[in-house]
């Protein structure tokens, strides 16, 4: 029963047990290597190949010295992908909804490459918080501003897929609200809304895909300043 | 695990050394060392089972088939669902209505897009088969054409005694040839020895000759008198005469 706008966000718990790591599993669980056959079924060769192409992804802006990170990152794609389209089917939990999860990411991944960066080269490093060519006298208050700006990073990363799936959720929740709504008041509008709801449906399976790629390929570029 | 957890529990109380006797039970089997490991598995099959609707599996269909017929399944599935939705175990709320939209979209990308998808698969697939196979195959020529080349050798080492015998009769004439041409030199070599030794004997015989002619010529001339060589003129004078009268 839905009591509110915002108890779909609600973390699910079945008898103080958190289902949310039931949720967390469905993608380790959903691609499994199949050895029905040795040169792979439909499904490992397309995953393989679906694999191939977000490490490609990941690999265009890193260097040779960031491949270590490419299984990494890559395996975060597909599973914010993963989640994120997971959590359209309905009455399912969509676990990047939640900020607690997405700054848990967010946060040890740019902390990680900023270490990094800070620990091979801090020079460097400390050399990218002050733009090439800048005016003397602006020195000063860019260091500030880029010190603040290295420093939203991680918010701005699980806000970012917070904020966009939230509302993509609750946009659904509102239309298909208004839906079955204008049923009983009028069933063209009702008919309209709901063509209205299956474009929206689609745009939402493209920024569940999207924004999970884009959490990936921030985290990259980080690293790639940071090499 | 809980019979791992019951060993290791008896074991450590086992320990401690009691007054009680303790009966510490063993695991029955270890794995890896039983008779289940390595145990053969089917292979499944390559295409999976028939269904319908896309979800449904064939054999439950089947199974209703004898007891209701062909509309069996299809009563039972329209009726658990007016039951689920009478009871309020299926909603119709919101997101009923999204699930449903979602749902229909995916259904309507697997309908147009899953041939393409599976024949790129498909593709994929047959692509890695045949990598392997032709290196199957490159293997498979490569060992064909070792055992061509063995065999070539087999006839060939078969061949070799004549090979041997062939080569210690050119042996044989080649130091025959060295042997003769030696003879030879050694032949000439002695012919010359020999001839110089005659041309010294010759040329000293010829040397003793005329040495000697040259002697005896020497001593007549020598021993020939003024008196007589007047004599031996007068003479030759008076045979010119006498010859010139006669003729």
């Amino acid at each position: 029963m839905v009591v509110s706008l915002f108890s779909q966000f609600d973390s699910p718990w079945l008898f103080s047990i958190p289902l949310v790591v039931l949720a967390l599993l469905v993608p380790w669980k959903l691609f499994v290597s199949s050895g029905a056959s040795w040169a792979g079924t439909r499904s490992s060769v397309l995953l393989e190949s679906l694999l191939g192409m977000l490490m490609n992804q990941v690999m265009q802006p890193l260097s040779k010295k960031g491949f270590n990170w490419v299984v990494l990152l890559s395996s975060l794609m597909l599973m914010l992908m993963t989640l994120n389209v997971i959590g359209l089917f309905p009455y399912t939990f969509t676990p990047t909804t939640q900020l607690s999860m997405n700054l848990g990411l967010a946060v040890p991944l740019w902390l990680a490459t900023v270490v990094y960066g800070f620990r091979n080269h801090p020079t460097v490093a400390l050399a990218h918080l002050c733009p090439e060519g800048a005016p003397n006298l602006l020195i000063p208050v860019l260091v500030v501003v880029e010190t603040l700006s290295i420093l939203m990073r991680p918010l701005a990363l699980g806000l970012r897929l917070t904020a966009n799936l939230t509302a993509g959720h609750l946009l659904m929740h509102l239309i298909s609200s208004a839906v079955l709504g204008l049923m009983e008041l009028s069933v063209v509008l009702s008919g309209i809304t709901l063509f209205l709801l299956v474009f929206l449906t689609m745009l939402e399976i493209a920024v569940a895909l999207i924004q999970g790629y884009v959490f990936a390929i921030l985290v990259t570029l980080y690293l790639d300043e940071n090499l | 695990m809980l019979s791992r957890l019951a060993a290791r529990s008896a074991a450590v109380v086992a320990q401690q050394n009691h007054g009680a006797r303790v009966c510490v039970v063993a695991p029955s089997r270890l794995f890896h060392c039983s008779g289940q490991h390595g145990r053969p598995i089917e292979p499944l099959p390559e295409e999976g089972g028939k269904v319908r609707m896309g979800v449904f599996p064939e054999e439950w269909f089947q199974f209703f088939y004898k007891k209701t017929g062909v509309t069996g399944p299809y009563v039972f599935g329209t009726g658990l669902l007016a039951t689920l939705m009478s009871k309020e175990y299926i909603i119709v709320n919101n997101e009923f209505i999204a699930g449903g939209i979602f749902v229909g979209f995916v259904v309507y990308c697997v309908r147009n897009f899953g041939p393409t998808v599976a024949t790129y698969a498909d593709k994929l697939r047959q692509e890695r088969v045949d990598f392997i196979d032709n290196k199957k195959g490159r293997f498979l020529t490569d060992c064909e054409n070792a055992i061509e080349t063995e065999k070539k050798e087999q006839w060939r080492a078969e061949g070799v005694d004549y090979l041997f015998e062939a080569k210690k009769a050119n042996v044989a004439m080649q130091l025959e040839t060295a042997y003769r041409e030696r003879v030879h030199e050694v032949s000439n070599a002695v012919k010359r020895r020999l001839d110089y030794q005659l041309d010294v004997e010759n040329t000293q015989r010829r040397m003793a000759q005329e040495h000697m002619a040259d002697w005896v010529v020497n001593n007549v001339v020598s021993s020939i008198t003024p008196q007589q060589e007047k004599e031996a003129i007068a003479k030759c004078i008076e045979d010119l005469k006498r010859m010139a009268k006669a003729s």
